[in-house]
């Protein structure tokens, strides 16, 4: 029983930033119909600015995460302007094509400038973890998990609660229809994909110091996001942050109970699942966002 | 008020608009009337800067808006009442009209106007937790004429708003609109029902495959015989 909660107590830590990294690709797929691959490397550079922050200038590790946020953002803001916005109005195709290059050459940018040994960012946390009962936490992840909630609302509170997130919704249901609104559809692309690029940074700068920080890591956490996105369905803000959790429990239990090598399997198994059964996703009551 | 110019435009190899030109003048209720796929929604698509002008001039009090976003003219004070409605399916009603003041800063100026809405559409202040794609075809009617009210324009224009509603709410939707004009609004309404929007309006155009072929006043254009075989059933 204890082994349960202490693998449910990882699942959840996990699962925080799991819907970051699915909140952010689904919202760039929903609202701009684009298949983002370079969603990992973005991952990858959040977690790169952290340690450039934290090991190489010496900055404090709390100051680093916002910087590492704001890395993601701008960088996500120059991606869209320069390779996504010549394309608007081509299809999926095109810019699927686009993305993917672009993710192989700012992989490849990383390694070049970062090489390719793993580099550790060090953390303020104290290392002995917090034991409650039978389970115990490090502290680091318990500001992982804090963290990503309060990421994981102010997103919610943003599409919800202000007039760039209402505009953010029209232009999702209906661009025309909200650029007779008066609402900018390219202004809103940008800040689309430079928000979700934020959270994909936001979720690589709070798992870079859990583990390490290599070129390679977005390879596999671009994977889980697709996975994630499909369990929650595409453009389902939602589906997203729950799907974020349900595969953290998936892996958790799976490695913990079945195998600790299919861990990352267990992913691509609920994408098979739902691919076969809910096509739409779990939640896909009516796809949306908010 | 609304000048357009030899207008043309199209989409890939084909003009919809082949050297089109029609005048709004301000406080009318203009009607454009013509059979599918003459150009009427194309007309005001262009209007509100949907569709890009291959050649030709639109000029709204005096400026030119022939290259404009759509956000700038209606900025310059063109609302669009689009063909099908197109309310915000997900959205509340609340939501979809502040949709329509998106360019507006002026809270209490929006907080009055929506319950202008509201008093003028009581369905709607029923329903206003609702989402839109909830509600009737009529009433998604009366929130799309509600949302376009809501930037406080000076011209709207309403492409089709009697498609696909049942006779008595056609009526209404009439009404609403003559409505709109005598409130002081100028309008350009798009009608297939042709009859009805010909007997409403104070200057009405025909359109046929891109061009203005007769304009006249709305009982001159019902008196017409090429209209009344075309266009009136006989």
């Amino acid at each position: 029983m204890s082994e349960l909660i202490q693998h449910l107590v990882n699942a959840l830590i996990l699962g925080g930033t799991y819907a970051l990294l699915g909140i952010g690709l689904t919202l760039i797929f929903g609202i701009m119909n684009v298949v983002n691959f370079t969603h990992g490397v973005l991952y990858t550079v959040g977690a790169y600015v952290m340690y450039l922050a934290v090991a190489a200038l010496g900055l404090n590790f709390f100051l680093a995460f916002p910087v590492a946020i704001l890395g993601g953002l701008l960088l996500g803001a120059v991606i869209e302007t320069v390779l996504l916005r010549p394309f608007r109005g081509s299809d999926i195709d095109t810019t699927m094509l686009v993305m993917i290059g672009a993710g192989i050459a700012m992989q490849s940018a990383l390694l070049w400038i970062f090489g390719g040994v793993a580099k550790a960012i060090p953390s303020p946390f104290p290392e002995t973890p917090l034991q409650i009962g039978p389970v115990s936490v490090s502290w680091l992840r318990l500001f992982v998990l804090g963290a990503a909630l309060v990421l994981i609302g102010g997103t919610y509170a943003l599409i919800n609660r202000t007039r760039l997130g209402l505009a953010m919704r029209a232009a999702f249901q209906d661009a025309d229809t909200a650029a007779l609104m008066g609402v900018n559809t390219r202004w809103i692309d940008t800040a689309t994909f430079a928000m979700g690029s934020s959270l994909a940074a936001a979720a690589g700068a709070l798992l870079g110091p859990v583990y390490v920080v290599t070129p390679q890591m977005g390879g596999l956490a671009e994977l889980k996001a697709f996975a994630i996105v499909i369990l929650g369905g595409l453009g389902n803000v939602t589906g997203a942050a729950i799907g974020g959790f349900i595969l953290a429990i998936a892996e958790e239990l799976g490695a913990g109970y079945v195998s600790s090598g299919y861990r990352d399997a267990m992913g691509f198994l609920i994408i098979i699942a739902v691919l076969v059964y809910r096509p739409t996703g779990l939640f896909a009551k009516a796809e949306r966002i908010g | 008020m609304l000048e357009i110019r030899d207008l043309v435009c199209g989409y890939g190899h084909v003009n919809a608009l082949r050297g089109l030109t029609i005048d709004v003048r301000e406080g009318q209720l203009v009607a454009l009337v013509g059979a599918n796929g003459a150009g009427k929604s194309t007309t005001l698509r262009a209007i509100s800067g949907l569709v890009k002008a291959r050649s030709g001039a639109i000029r709204f009090k005096g400026r030119d808006i022939t290259k404009a976003e759509p956000r700038r003219i209606l900025g310059q004070g063109i609302a669009h009442c689009p063909e099908g409605r197109r309310v915000f399916p997900q959205m509340t009603v609340a939501e979809n009209l502040a949709m329509g003041a998106y360019l507006r800063r002026d809270r209490a100026g929006i907080a009055a106007d929506r319950e202008r809405v509201y008093g003028e559409f009581p369905r709607l202040a029923e329903r206003r937790d609702q989402a839109a794609g909830t509600l009737s075809g009529g009433e998604q009617q009366m929130l799309a004429i509600g949302r376009a009210l809501m930037a406080r324009p000076a011209l709207v224009l309403f492409d089709e708003p009697s498609l696909g509603l049942a006779p008595n709410i056609v009526e209404r939707m009439f009404a609403v609109i003559g409505a709109v004009r005598d409130a002081g609004t100028t309008v350009l309404l798009v009608e297939q029902n042709a009859f009805a929007a010909l007997e409403l309006c104070d200057h009405a155009y025909l359109i046929e495959t891109g061009r203005i072929v007769l304009e006249g006043s709305g009982e001159a254009l019902i008196a017409d015989p090429h209209v009344r075989d075309a266009y009136l059933g006989g």
